[in-house]
């Protein structure tokens, strides 16, 4: 058994920076993720027979020859599984029917004794598909011209803050009419306006999607996942076979980083499409790296046209904001991303008049997904860069110009909604001054160009209005404590802030806190899904509340031992003690045991539980034609990041020399988590900036591999990548938390191309901001030759 | 297809196996001997995350055959611990707030162990390239690189 | 869809117990067997489905393939077991053939060169094979036993189209011997890729300077650029221009010039052949005003 070095005693949790709880496991190969649980020799391994059409009519599906290849034992295709599902929008099969919708998708799958058998299954079916007219760009999807994809869509199921437009591909439009923007930019004396293309790009966990089902002999189903979302992926699978949620049961372990591309669900339904046939033997069905690039949940790509405008003084008076998000073959998650998109478009800006319209578009390209930030780094690029252009156009310091416009608490937002306290004005003194703004810095050498950038984002929580949390706190006999949650530890380090919040509230030192794992919805409380930076703030508040009624439990066992009003009671360090007599007992055994009446008159107490649920309770929807109400959200983090560069003119090479990230997160329960997330995050963005694209040639992907599509490696850092925060305390939230999950990666896009543009006068707007592209336009614009 | 008998060392231990001509070293230790600390990520060695010791230098395990290792010494990172106390570097990332998902932390902790076998005293820039084969998409890789440095200093 | 296979196809591992038996069993499976050494690509390869031999031959253990060894006469050494760290860590190829050991060293990641190997980098022709440029520039020879015993294949004449080279059924490279460097030569590779380490190059400049008194600008300077050919492309204009003209920054400019017009890439995902053509003329310039300024400094 290895241990760590110290034992340490750490009372009153909630706002230091104590270690993870999970680390011990993860640097010794212990924890376990999902391929690492053993099944022994009754496993089968399956694989997906994919479809090489980005569009077409299947004609034929042959499986015969596939079939009787020794060691193949269960075919499915989608005459076995026709149910319809989807987690927001009903508009998606397990296996094509009779259309397929994009190269990649799945239209029958094998399970075999090994993984070899069963690839040599898949390359026995013989398929034959009709290919149809595809839709390969979103604007044009949206257009009567364009095929149809789903003619279905009008009997697609779907909640009521959707609005799909049946006979079109327009699957979600989202609307904005705030003020009157087109009699206000008759006002403003500077208007921009332009169009921006960001690329689909992947999400990159290092582990591929993995699941394994298994169906028990009671008939019900277990899956092990790798997966951001137990309790979805449990009503969709449910739905998906045409059984009620307790017969599925999901066990969830370590997830080997998720950024979204785990939440929902996708290639877990074949694991339990083909074990639902496997008689009772369980299925492995385990992505490669090349179909994780392009057979799963992308980041969808956006087209998007920005007009704002301002006064002389600077004073944004209007914006006309349209998207086109390329939702691809389905847009079951990809609705919501739009819904998103629409109720944010303006950025965290106080911006009187807007319209926007906000659609998401079938496209024959891969099925667009969450991915941390969920729309904003795509949105914020845009909006980012026609604020530095604005700026500029009017003759104002760039800082000045985000201050005078910049969101606050009080303002009524692009929904209507009012805002609560936002920090986000010391957000941006904190970048301009550790960045110092303005100050044109010297360059390294004399074939390099020095530039910096500075933009502002606002994210909030995307769900629908009441996804719910709750936590279970159970006492030991040795006084530890032992919390049951339904949120998935995905690297963020939710677990170590649910046990310091479980800590705080109890009264006793971190260190006797234990999260239970691997999640398992079977044991394990509800949570909606690990996704949208709300852990923190909603599984906290449910884990807070669970704690604090196990100590209302204890407290109210010990006033009755020693006949005292709780209220006079505390635990502190492990130990209930009286204010007023100052006797002190521990937690030790009370906690399980109860204690005995004084003259061995029975026993009082017992096992102590604390249960604790959290739903927010306000959200309303918003009015179908304008975009108003009276709350969107629960609430919105801000922040502000700005980026000091080097441009090699004679490579077009970006070289970060320092990023500063200030965000408002509330109340970092665990600063140290909260500055890896945002370190973290910010390196994520810049690789995304800087090298990713989905190539995508006619639906088919060209890099679908590390080789051809690169991430950040360690060679890729800025000098310096500075992580601080504000706090400014959110109402609902434990200690005032809000997440941070999220955001960190969101302005990047935008703040690099406006650094880009300080450096080298010229605009490169559109990611990837690849050292070509960048060459290329310096070279266009006859800044060199 | 064929199948061999082998010998091999792995964490001290000596093992006699018999593995198919396909199976790559990657497989044997999850599958044959259920070391599944070493994490399968792209099984095209670029991602760095079935890094192993071979003969004590750093090899992506998915990119050697099983039948090679023959009469060959491996170290996965179940066997960097000795006699229950944990590696230095693997005190320190964990001090540095290094390790999120962890799923790149195995790999990564080989590579930097075999660095500093190699080379005690790394420059920062010979640890960025000593690591740049391990890819990571939590942390940022910077607080990774400070714990190399730090178990350098430390040893 | 193709797409790669999840683990390696089934093939047959063989291991040949000398060099005769090893050529003999190449020869007599011409088609299905393929001799393997580190594997990196070959396995890589195998996944893809792009090889699909029936029999693997490892080749390491043959006599004559784990050599490495510096003669002040003969020069340098390297067998084809020979993993690039080996070399990148040999003293005697740093001294000798910087130009070698800082390709080898721009190769992937330190674990992947555990097992690549140069002759590796040679024999699968990769157009971005960083080293093979060093060893063009170097004019290595390739130590071969095939059916009739050993011969030698000079590297220059080795490549004879896309995918192909003048290797015949049953022969193993077994070497690659680098002559003795002109004395107090400059070598350096410059690599541009998209990451600034690890990623296979855009464009790649192997580039090999020395003073020459034979030479009109009293320099010579041999360059080979990966990645715009399917083999390493030899700009002789530009070598010329070097040679024959003073060495001024218009000399510099007009022969980078002339290696930018005279490579022909493609486009393909690392990047387009318009920017390669620049990229082509900003390296060579880059490397022949760096190797001037090491050899006169």
């Amino acid at each position: 058994m290895t241990t760590a070095d110290h034992k340490t005693e750490t009372m009153h949790p909630v706002g230091k920076s104590v270690q993870r709880l999970d680390v011990l496991e993860k640097v010794t190969g212990a924890a376990q993720y999902t391929d690492d649980v053993p099944f022994g020799n009754s496993l089968l391994y399956g694989r997906v027979k994919r479809s090489p059409v980005a569009h077409g009519i299947i004609k034929r599906i042959d499986y015969s020859k596939a079939k009787a290849l020794p060691g193949v034992k269960v075919i499915v295709t989608g005459d076995d599984f026709p149910n319809l599902v989807g987690l927001y929008l009903k508009d998606k099969l397990i296996f094509a029917r009779d259309r397929v919708r994009f190269v990649g998708e799945a239209i029958a799958a094998v399970a075999a004794t090994s993984e070899e058998i069963a690839e040599k299954a898949i390359d026995l079916i013989e398929v034959d598909i009709d290919p149809l007219p595809a839709v390969f760009d979103a604007e044009f999807g949206a257009t009567k011209d364009a095929p149809l994809i789903h003619p279905d869509l009008a009997n697609y199921e779907c909640p009521n803050f959707i609005f799909p437009v049946p006979g079109t591909n327009i699957a979600n439009h989202f609307k904005i009419r705030k003020g009157n923007a087109e009699e206000a930019f008759k006002k403003c004396t500077s208007i921009v306006e332009k169009k921006f293309r960001i690329p689909h790009v992947q999400h990159v966990p290092i582990e591929p999607h993995i699941a394994v089902a298994q169906v028990e002999p009671d008939g019900d189903v277990t899956v092990w996942a790798a997966s951001q979302s137990p309790f979805s992926q449990r009503s969709s699978f449910a739905k998906a076979l045409g059984v009620s949620e307790s017969k599925i049961r999901v066990i969830a372990g370590y997830v080997g980083g998720g950024f979204g591309c785990k939440a929902g669900v996708t290639m877990e339904n074949v694991a339990v499409a083909l074990a639902s046939k496997a008689g009772g033997r369980p299925v492995k069905v385990r992505l490669t790296r090349e179909e994780e690039f392009f057979t799963n949940f992308v980041r969808q790509g956006l087209i998007i046209n920005l007009k704002i405008g301002c006064d002389a003084e600077g004073n944004l008076l209007a914006m006309e904001n349209t998207q086109y998000w390329d939702g691809g073959a389905s847009t079951e998650y990809g609705v919501n991303i739009t819904r998103a998109g629409g109720y944010n478009s303006s950025g965290p800006f106080d911006i009187p008049n807007i319209t926007t319209n906000a659609l998401c578009v079938y496209t024959n390209h891969p099925i667009g997904g969450a991915y941390r930030g969920f729309g904003m780094s795509e949105l914020h690029a845009g909006i980012i860069q026609c604020m530095d252009i604005l700026a500029e156009k009017i003759g104002m310091d760039k800082v000045a110009f985000l201050k005078r416009n910049a969101i606050q608490g009080g303002d009524f937002n692009v929904t209507g909604m009012k805002m609560h306290p936002v920090g986000l004005q010391e957000c941006i003194d904190t970048v301009a001054k550790e960045l110092n703004f303005g100050k044109k810095e010297p360059t390294s050498a004399p074939n390099k160009k020095r530039g910096k950038g500075i933009g502002i984002v606002w994210k909030a929580p995307s769900m629908p209005p009441n996804a719910g949390s709750s936590a279970e706190v159970r006492l030991n006999e040795d006084g530890s404590v032992t919390v049951s949650v339904g949120g998935q530890e995905i690297g963020q380090g939710t677990f170590t802030v649910m046990a310091q919040i479980a800590a705080e509230a109890l009264g006793v030192a971190y260190e006797m806190v234990k999260i239970e794992g691997p999640v398992d919805t079977r044991y394990s409380p509800y949570e909606w899904q690990t996704v949208a930076s709300r852990l923190t703030w909603s599984m906290g508040n449910a884990v807070r509340r669970a704690a604090e009624d196990a100590r209302k439990n204890i407290l109210e066992m010990v006033g009755e031992a020693w006949g005292e009003n709780p209220s006079n009671l505390d635990i502190k360090g492990g130990y209930v003690v009286s204010l007023k007599s100052e006797e002190s007992i521990s937690l030790k055994n009370i906690v399980v045991y109860g204690i005995p009446r004084p003259g061995d008159q029975g026993w009082i107490g017992g096992p102590v539980l604390g249960r604790g649920t959290f739903m927010p309770s306000y959200v309303t929807n918003l009015d179908k034609e304008t975009g108003q109400g009276a709350r969107a959200v629960v609430h919105y983090t801000t922040g502000c990041q700005g980026i000091d560069l080097e441009i090699d003119t004679e490579t077009g090479k970006i070289e970060v020399i320092k990023a500063v990230s200030v965000f408002d997160v509330g109340k970092a329960i665990n600063p140290d988590l909260v500055k890896a997330q945002i370190e973290g995050g910010f390196i994520q963005g810049m690789s995304s900036a800087i090298f990713e694209e989905m190539k995508l040639v006619d639906g088919v992907m060209k890099n679908p591999s590390f080789v051809d599509y690169r991430i950040a490696t360690t060679a890729d850092l800025p000098k310096e990548n500075i992580a601080l925060f504000v706090e400014t305390a959110q109402d609902d939230g434990p200690w005032g938390a809000r997440g941070i999950g999220e955001h960190p990666m969101t302005p990047t896009i935008g703040v690099l191309a406006n650094a880009i543009y300080d450096a080298i006068g010229v605009r490169v707007s559109n990611p990837p901001l690849s050292a070509e592209k960048i060459y290329l336009a310096m070279l266009e614009a006859g800044k060199i030759s | 297809m064929g199948f061999h008998q082998i010998s091999v060392r792995v964490n001290g231990n000596d093992e006699i196996i018999t593995v198919a001509s396909n199976l790559t070293l990657l497989r044997m230790l999850r599958e044959t001997l259920s070391l599944t600390g070493t994490k399968n990520g792209c099984a095209a060695g670029e991602c760095g995350a079935c890094t192993v010791l071979l003969n004590g230098e750093p090899v992506n395990s998915c990119m050697v055959l099983a039948v090679e290792v023959d009469g060959q010494e491996v170290i996965t990172i179940e066997g960097l611990a000795k006699d229950g106390q944990l590696d230095i570097v693997q005190k320190t990332i964990i001090e540095k707030g290094a390790v999120q998902c962890g799923f790149c932390t195995p790999g990564m902790l080989i590579s930097a162990r075999a660095l500093l076998n190699r080379n005690p005293h790394p420059t920062e820039e010979q640890v960025v390239e000593a690591l740049v084969g391990n890819l990571c998409r939590c942390t940022g890789y910077s607080r990774i690189i400070e714990s190399v440095q730090a178990a350098a200093e430390r040893s | 869809m193709t797409s790669a296979h999840p683990g390696l196809p089934e093939f047959d591992y063989v291991k040949p117990s000398d060099l005769s038996e090893a050529s003999q069993f190449l020869a007599l499976h011409v088609s299905d067997a393929r001799p393997f050494s580190g594997g990196t690509d070959t396995f890589v390869r195998m996944r893809d489905g792009f090889f699909n031999p029936k029999y693997l031959v490892d080749v390491k253990n043959l006599e004559g393939t784990r050599i490495l060894k510096f003669d002040a006469s003969e020069g340098l050494t390297i067998g084809s077991a020979i993993p690039m760290n080996q070399v990148v860590a040999f003293s005697e190829a740093a001294a000798y053939y910087p130009l070698l050991v800082d390709a080898a060293k721009s190769v992937a990641s330190y674990q992947l060169r555990s097992r690549a190997t140069i002759i590796g980098n040679i024999c699968n022709a990769s157009p971005a094979g960083d080293t093979i440029g060093a060893c063009l520039a170097y004019d290595g020879v390739l130590n071969v036993h095939g059916l009739d015993g050993h011969k030698k294949l000079p590297l220059k004449d080795f490549f004879t189209g896309p995918g192909k080279n003048l290797l015949k059924p049953g022969d193993i490279v077994l070497s690659i011997t680098l002559p003795v460097p002109p004395k107090g030569h400059a070598g350096q590779y410059f690599k541009l890729g998209r990451n600034r380490l690890s990623d296979l190059s855009i464009v790649g400049v192997s580039a090999l300077g020395y003073k020459d008194p034979s030479t009109k600008s009293g320099f010579t300077f041999r360059l080979a650029i990966a990645s715009v050919a399917p083999v390493p492309f030899i700009p002789t204009l530009a070598e010329e221009i070097l040679s024959t003209e003073p060495l001024n920054p218009d000399t510099i400019n007009r022969a980078a010039q002339a290696a930018m017009d005279a490579v022909t890439p493609i486009d393909d995902v690392r990047g387009s052949a318009q920017y390669r053509k620049y990229m082509v003329r900003n390296l060579v310039k880059r490397a022949v005003n760096e190797l001037q300024h090491k050899l006169t400094a």
